[in-house]
């Protein structure tokens, strides 16, 4: 599809219904996991920013292609492809997330079961 | 005289776990003696905690040998020991040697001393898979540090206050004997190998499962490659 015909043509409305339920359903989704305190909040900004940009283009589809046509790109598979990198990005982002998370639980370990000991040392001065 | 702390990191070793107490405390009664149970799933904690004049450091959860091992150094640098041991809970290591290791240690030989299974005069003879595997990796630590170490994945070893702040601070998570080597080379700390005579395994199982060999060592050389070109922070009190 190129992006000049997407231009004259407009979307598939098969493909802009499609779109725009995704995207709802990820706004309702992210919604909910913030109520329900499965998700912080500062994470939850970023899925509905790209819900939210899903809901936009899918409303207004023109907006793609002249996004399309001031990156320079000739073919929304193009677009397609950095969408692809961003999320590729994202997952880097959230492995380098991860792997502080399980340095800090290891410590919070190591701790835990340093001050047990010395808890239990105090509490039977006399060994 | 110095202020030295056995450390025994111990996974699911009930079977062995009091017998290499045993001895250590007829061997090296002036000693502190450490366990760190990893997180076991059988009675490991409750029979160390039965032995009398042995310190437990009981994991909350299971952390693999590299976060088990640095407990223990955690627990020696912050109550004041002047060298730390370590030694495994399945009897192979020779705790007859102990006090070998610690003597050269005392002399000031290396901040690092190894209890080498190569050198000429021990008698460890493992599969041929584990041994080009093993020496393959050797090589490459050797390479990259200097020389001077032949058996790197040895476990059994000693080291002083300087290399304790070390690897208290930065301690590699799983199969760390090699990394930790590179380690200590890039803050300029000296490691050298005695020979000593391993024991067969009493009982347990081995970490190093054969499948995983080929994995490991990839693995191990890839993240010693790139501990080369890491930035330290400089631990505390060195």
């Amino acid at each position: 599809m190129n992006v000049t015909d997407v231009g004259q043509h407009g979307f598939y409305i098969l493909h802009r219904l499609g779109l725009l339920v995704l995207s709802l359903a990820l706004v309702i989704s992210v919604l909910e996991l913030v109520r329900r305190g499965h998700l912080k909040e500062r994470y939850a900004l970023l899925w509905l920013a790209v819900s939210g940009f899903g809901l936009l283009v899918g409303c207004f589809p023109s907006i793609i292609v002249r996004l399309s046509v001031i990156l320079g790109f000739q073919y929304l598979t193009v677009v397609s492809f950095f969408a692809f990198l961003f999320l590729m990005l994202l997952v880097l982002v959230f492995t380098v997330v991860i792997s502080r998370l399980s340095e800090r639980s290891r410590r919070l370990a190591q701790e835990i079961a340093l001050i047990n000991e010395r808890l239990e040392r105090l509490e039977k001065p006399h060994e | 005289m110095s202020n030295v702390v056995v450390i025994i990191p111990a996974y699911n070793e009930s079977a062995t776990i009091a017998g290499v107490i045993q001895t250590l405390h007829e061997t090296v009664p002036d000693y502190a003696v450490v366990v760190v149970d990893d997180g076991s799933n059988d009675d490991t904690a409750a029979i160390v905690h039965a032995c009398p004049g042995v310190k437990l450091l009981k994991l909350p959860f299971n952390l693999g040998i590299g976060g088990a091992m640095q407990t223990g150094f955690l627990y020696a640098e912050r109550n004041g020991f002047d060298i730390a041991v370590q030694c495994d809970a399945d009897g192979q290591h020779p705790v007859e040697s102990v006090r070998q290791l610690v003597s050269r240690i005392e002399d000031g030989t290396a901040d690092l001393i190894i209890g080498s299974r190569y050198v000429a005069d021990s008698n460890y003879t493992p599969s041929f898979t584990r041994r080009v595997g093993k020496s393959l990796l050797s090589r490459w630590v050797d390479l990259l540090i200097g020389g001077g170490v032949t058996d790197t994945t040895s476990g059994f070893r000693a080291m002083n206050r300087k290399a304790i702040a070390v690897v208290a601070q930065t301690y590699p998570e799983d199969y760390p004997e090699p990394e930790v080597l590179v380690i200590l080379y890039k803050h300029g700390l000296k490691a050298a190998e005695i020979p000593v005579n391993m024991h067969p395994r009493q009982g347990g199982v081995t970490s190093i499962r054969p499948v995983g060999a080929i994995y490991y060592m990839i693995k191990v050389a890839l993240a010693i490659f790139i501990d080369l070109f890491r930035r330290y922070t400089p631990p505390k009190g060195v």
